[in-house]
């Protein structure tokens, strides 16, 4: 902390009796966060709901049975593996955000452009995973959302998506396996869906400032706050994926 | 509305008005911003800091996975679950606090941050009591029955 602390006799001001910002930071920084926080009450709003339609179904796809194929390895049983190396690529894109974001504190504009486009090519491979796993579902379930609403939809057809101690009941009541199938599918897609959508603005905005920074736009502007919050937010999308993979993939 | 007294000016007085508004690098990151040299040990010191955090967030998510694919059908369920939320917090913890540099900040948007996420905990416990509650009332109820029964025929 290099700032100089001025002591005086008289008692100091409140932060709040004006003239100086309480938080400071921008105006702009400020909002970025109390965005974030409204983004998040609706990606919790999400993720409680599906919660809640969980513990209201008395049987429950297993994220080990539908989760388990890797591209080119289709028929191999590699539970959890492919959204391992999704999460990872989103992690190691967390680091070359900050990484940028830093660069920009001492506004080295090089380094800002070099971890930007790392960022970016994160960005881009994790949604192309997403892709992959989109189009591996569709062809599991017949479909993105609204699937396994057909009572004559033959238990064969999703009995498999259910661990083996759960066969039994499956087995006895098809109907209410069918329905946690097609709720367990409709929230996977959702929630999935607009994380993802989060990413692809996070991955144009990021194209955005990258620009930018290469124009000079920030070098002339004196500082690099925008990669800061762009970078908030880039961070945010990992946040929301963290708890996206405890809820789908974990529990 | 009120009047039309204040609308030639905004809410702050002039000098404010660009203090705020006309060059926002004062208020830049009061803690991060005007260093220099990014070679210098400062720098050094906290890019070693995200590194050291990524290694963190890459071994808590290695073991999150082991954990998933080996042991939810050998350890109690409800351990796992634990387990998993608190890894997960913990992993939101350094995100928020490193990444996101909210660690660095004043106390007053730390806590501006942080309070109103405490709505979760009522979220949270309400919805999933009332999940819980319905799946015992669809349990008892005779309308199931019936529906398996027409599937069955």
């Amino acid at each position: 902390m290099a700032q100089t602390t001025v002591v005086t006799s008289a008692q100091e001001p409140s932060l709040w009796s004006g003239g100086r910002s309480p938080y400071n930071a921008s105006y702009g920084k400020i909002m970025i966060w109390f965005f974030l926080l409204s983004d998040a009450l609706t990606f919790g709003a999400f993720l409680i709901s599906y919660g809640t339609t969980r513990f209201f179904s008395s049987v429950w796809p297993d994220p080990n049975e539908v989760f388990k194929s890797f591209p080119f390895l289709e028929g191999h049983n590699l539970p959890l593996l492919f959204v391992s190396l999704m999460t990872f690529i989103l992690i190691m894109s967390s680091v070359t955000m900050v990484l940028a974001v830093h660069a920009g504190h001492y506004g080295d504009k090089k380094n800002v452009a070099k971890w930007l486009l790392w960022t970016i090519i994160g960005g881009i491979a994790f949604l192309s995973c997403q892709a992959w796993e989109w189009t591996h579902l569709h062809g599991e379930c017949g479909g993105l959302w609204g699937t396994f609403t057909d009572v004559n939809t033959p238990v064969s057809s999703f009995r498999h998506f259910f661990s083996h101690t759960a066969q039994d009941y499956v087995a006895a009541n098809p109907v209410v396996a069918m329905q946690s199938t097609h709720n367990f599918f409709n929230y996977f897609f959702t929630i999935t869906g607009f994380h993802g959508g989060h990413v692809t603005s996070g991955v144009i905005f990021n194209i955005l400032i990258l620009v930018n920074t290469v124009n000079g736009v920030y070098e002339r502007r004196g500082h690099y706050e925008m990669i800061e919050k762009i970078g908030l937010y880039w961070h945010f999308v990992d946040l929301v994926w963290v708890f996206v993979f405890t809820c789908f993939y974990l529990l | 509305m009120a009047s039309h007294a204040h609308s030639e000016s905004h809410y702050h007085q002039d000098t404010h008005q660009v203090h705020y508004e006309g060059d926002q690098s004062k208020l830049y990151s009061g803690i991060l911003s005007h260093h220099t040299d990014v070679n210098s040990a400062e720098s050094k010191t906290q890019v070693k800091r995200i590194w050291k955090i990524f290694w963190i967030l890459l071994v808590i998510t290695l073991a999150e996975v082991i954990m998933g694919m080996f042991f939810s059908h050998s350890i109690p369920k409800g351990l796992v679950n634990f387990m998993f939320l608190l890894l997960t917090v913990l992993k939101a913890g350094y995100i928020v606090s490193v990444f996101m540099h909210l660690g660095d900040e004043v106390k007053s948007l730390i806590v501006t941050v942080l309070v109103p996420l405490v709505l979760f905990v009522w979220f949270i416990i309400a919805f999933l009591a009332d999940g819980g509650f319905w799946l015992r009332m669809n349990d008892e109820s005779p309308a199931r029955q019936t529906i398996e029964h027409v599937k069955a025929k």
